[in-house]
């Protein structure tokens, strides 16, 4: 039966260790723990290559997947990340194998068996992730298991993409899998590829081919391990995966311990819900006592009737990528991390819906609490010695822009458009700028894929790819900029277009500790274009930038300026549209920026002259960027007094702002306010 | 240093005093076991295109739409430095960030201190 989400919860965690396991932990000699532990992770760099190299949609390519070896107990032991999240998640399928089919005489477990899975009702993120899952034996004992997994971007729901706004409930979202044996004798059952390849008519070559690549990247990770378990022994395995998640459950605890206790809050805001702008509410309360912290997320807006909910261990999976790439980012990438934490997420609440509920949109809808977690952490490691690990959020826009419909080769196709997803800008931190064009929010590692790579792949033109001006969130730090694309259907007459991308009415991106958010994200797009006429005389006005793109209207056609967020719908050939990334926040008071780092700035077209003026107070001769250091130390004098004289003491202030609320409409699914209690049952068909 | 303990970028915890302090110019903003947001000048940003700019025109910009969120900055009441800032719909509660354990920080560094 399906496990329950409480269970799926606990199972992130590490078990007790067996008597067996402490015992094997003496066969490591000294030296033993780092050699192997090297060796796991070559192991996993190499499997990792494996799946880039063999598979075809776009994520999978930008490198925004997972290889990882778990114990035979379902623990996470170490992983190639990419993708932290699904490293977490992987072992809960496991556990579920383990648990129910191991034993089943009708399913069992042997060597060369396969298995598959899509659904996070079982341990999975939503229905788009898709894991293989491969168990590892050695002289006929059970001693790993190995995983791949990676975003497919065709579910064979009711809409392309996988991830359909209009979907209610789960019986919307396409195919969805419990773990199944998918494959026997080191071979996928062909009667089972096909049924999911059939499932994927949008799709089937991306289906066909990546579900391979999952299995080739999983089989090598499985055939080294046998080898090195062929070398030192089944035993010294045992001892070695043991050891590993022990270190990194006492490096944690360690860590933690040296923090000051304390409550720490943060709340932020997404403005999506279905198809519609609405209003609902992330809050977290972090608590720190001793060696644990407790994440609880009450306070968060109830569940709806939409596809923007994740099951408990889904937020927590994404909320660790944090923990694994910053926090605790120089221990083993192991179940032992989660040894110490416990996690509150009420029943109701977007983050633990109904089971019936749809979640297709899990990972975007997760991106609120993954900045909460980045602040609250950041709060927390301040005063420490990983001060220097302090930051503002990153961008969390996840920019879910997808194409589909026939491309150039006349091949059905439904896919990513991974660039803007693998450029968000990092967050600002304590001693630096946020990386510009960073990465993929749940994939610090990702990488866009080359323009020209996916020119050939899909039936478009990226006329622009770079860095986009004042996105990054203002502050003594700033925030690393998120990029600008420009697209225009081409090679054929029409193509289909959808975006998931959040943040046009209110970011879900914070600064830290005075440092600004980053701008939103308004939509642009151009339909009935001249572009191709003026591409073949060879105008010199064609755009290089969005802005310039809709000021100057160099090209002739219908403009329109609206939400990044965009229903599935049909752009013509020649028909244009921008895709921005959100860049990330800024860190302090951004008087405070050195005036030189913001002509630095304004060099490299990083921020406007206007944005230098008006946010940083910075006086330059704007002819020759020569900063006038006595001016600039006068303008920003006076700004802080201007503070003093325009502000409110707290009383004045909470008498003026307690009388506000947003209007009722945008509070349509936000619960009751301002405390985001449920205020309604929500009936599913 | 004496007794402070800087906590956040712009923050000192007086230990002894018990006290939130400006770490810029120490100035003396309020109880420690308080919300130090209360102890500061308050400023609601409600038109958010004179920090985004206005490059763009109607409801779709770089600006957050003013009926949905609004910037609460938080300045020192000495020295007007920006200590932090939220953006919230209007009118939704500060937040609490930081409530640290004062008896366990006290017992953390004091003692150290006198060692
Ligand atoms: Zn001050």
């Amino acid at each position: 039966m399906r496990p329950d989400p409480q269970k799926l919860l606990q199972w992130i965690k590490p078990n007790k260790p067996t008597e067996k396991e402490l015992e094997c932990l003496k066969l490591l000699q000294p030296g033993d723990y780092e050699i192997y532990t090297e060796k796991l992770n070559n192991f996993l760099l190499e499997s990792k290559e494996v799946f880039l190299k063999l598979g075809v949609s776009s994520m999978l390519r930008s490198g925004d997947l997972v290889t990882g070896i778990y114990a035979p107990s379902g623990e996470m032991v170490a992983a190639w990340c990419g993708t932290y999240l699904h490293a977490v998640i992987g072992q809960l399928p496991i556990k579920y194998v383990a648990e129910t089919w191991l034993k089943d005489p009708t399913v069992g477990c042997k060597d060369g068996d396969i298995f598959y899975c899509s659904d996070p009702l079982y341990g999975g993120i939503h229905n788009c992730d898709q894991i293989v899952v491969m168990p590892v034996f050695n002289e006929g004992e059970l001693i790993a298991w190995t995983n791949a997994a990676v975003h497919q971007p065709e579910t064979g729901a009711c809409e392309p993409g996988g991830m359909p706004l209009t979907a209610k409930t789960r019986h919307d979202e396409g195919m969805l899998l419990s773990p199944i044996k998918i494959g026997e004798n080191f071979r996928l059952r062909e009667d089972l590829v096909e049924m999911c390849v059939n499932l994927m008519s949008r799709a089937p070559r991306m289906q066909a081919i990546d579900m391979r690549a999952r299995l080739s990247a999983a089989d090598r990770l499985r055939s080294r391990l046998v080898a090195l378990a062929k070398e030192k022994g089944n035993d010294f395995v045992k001892g070695l995966f043991r050891r590993i998640i022990i270190e990194a459950e006492e490096g944690t605890r360690r860590r933690i311990r040296e923090w000051n206790d304390g409550t720490y809050r943060a709340v932020t805001f997404m403005d999506i819900v279905g198809e519609k702008h609405r209003l609902v509410r992330n809050f977290l309360t972090l608590k720190k006592e001793g060696d644990t912290l407790t994440w609880d997320f009450t306070g968060t807006s109830p569940e709806t009737d939409s596809p923007q909910h994740c099951m408990p261990h889904g937020l927590a999976a994404n909320v660790a990528i944090h923990l694994m790439s910053y926090s605790f980012a120089d221990l083993p990438v192991s179940a032992g991390i989660f040894g110490p934490m416990d996690w509150k997420v009420p029943e109701g609440c977007m983050f633990n819906p109904h089971f019936e509920a749809a979640q297709s949109n899990s990972a975007p809808s997760c991106h609120g609490a993954m900045t909460l977690g980045t602040i609250c952490m950041s709060k927390l490691m301040f005063d420490s010695p990983q001060r220097e690990l302090v930051a503002a959020a990153i961008g969390n826009t996840g920019v879910g822009v997808l194409i589909s419909g026939v491309n150039q080769w006349g091949v059905p196709v439904a896919d990513f458009l991974a660039f803007g997803l693998n450029t968000e800008g990092h967050g600002a931190r304590s001693d630096m700028d946020g990386v510009d064009a960073f990465g993929f929010s749940h994939c610090p590692s990702g990488r866009a894929p080359d323009v020209e790579d996916i020119e050939n792949e899909f039936q478009f033109l990226n006329l622009v790819a770079k860095l986009s001006r004042d996105s990054g969130g203002f502050g003594k730090f700033r925030g690393g900029s998120g990029t600008e694309t420009i697209y225009a259907v081409n090679y054929v007459d029409y193509a289909l277009y959808n975006s998931h991308v959040k943040g046009s009415k209110i970011r879900n991106c914070l600064g830290l500790f005075g440092g600004y958010p980053p701008p939103t994200l308004p939509g642009i797009e151009v339909k009935h274009t001249n572009l191709w006429e003026k591409m073949k005389r060879g105008d010199k006005d064609i755009p290089t930038g969005a802005v310039q793109l809709i000021t100057e209207r160099a090209i002739k056609g219908d403009y329109e300026i609206s939400s990044i967020f965009k229903k599935v719908h049909v752009m013509e050939n020649g028909d244009m549209w921008v895709v921005f990334s959100g860049g990330g926040g800024g860190y302090g008071d951004a008087l405070e920026r050195d005036p030189r780092a913001v002509i630095e700035d304004l060099k490299k077209q990083a921020i406007s002259p206007w944005t230098a003026e008006n946010v940083y107070r910075v006086v330059y001769d704007p002819k020759t960027l020569d900063l006038d250091e006595e001016e600039t130390i006068a303008f920003r004098r006076k700004e802080r007094e201007d503070r003093i004289s325009r502000s409110l003491t707290w009383d004045e202030f909470q008498k003026e702002w307690s009388k506000l609320r947003p209007p009722e409409e945008v509070l349509e699914y936000y619960g009751s306010w301002p405390d985001g209690k449920k205020t309604r049952e929500i009936i599913r068909m | 240093m004496g007794t402070k303990r800087q906590i956040t970028e712009y923050l000192d915890i007086d230990l002894e005093k018990e006290l939130w302090c400006c770490n810029r110019c120490g100035r003396e903003l309020i109880s420690a076991r308080e919300n130090y947001k209360k102890g500061c000048r308050v400023y609601v940003r409600k038109d958010l295109t004179t920090i985004y700019g206005s490059a763009l025109k109607g409801p779709f910009t770089f600006a957050p739409d003013p009926e949905w969120a609004m910037l609460v900055e938080f300045y020192c009441p000495g020295c007007g430095v920006m200590v932090e800032n939220e953006m919230l719909p209007p009118g939704h509660p500060v937040t609490y960030d930081i409530e640290l354990d004062i008896d366990e920080l006290k017992k953390k560094y004091l003692k150290a201190e006198k060692k």
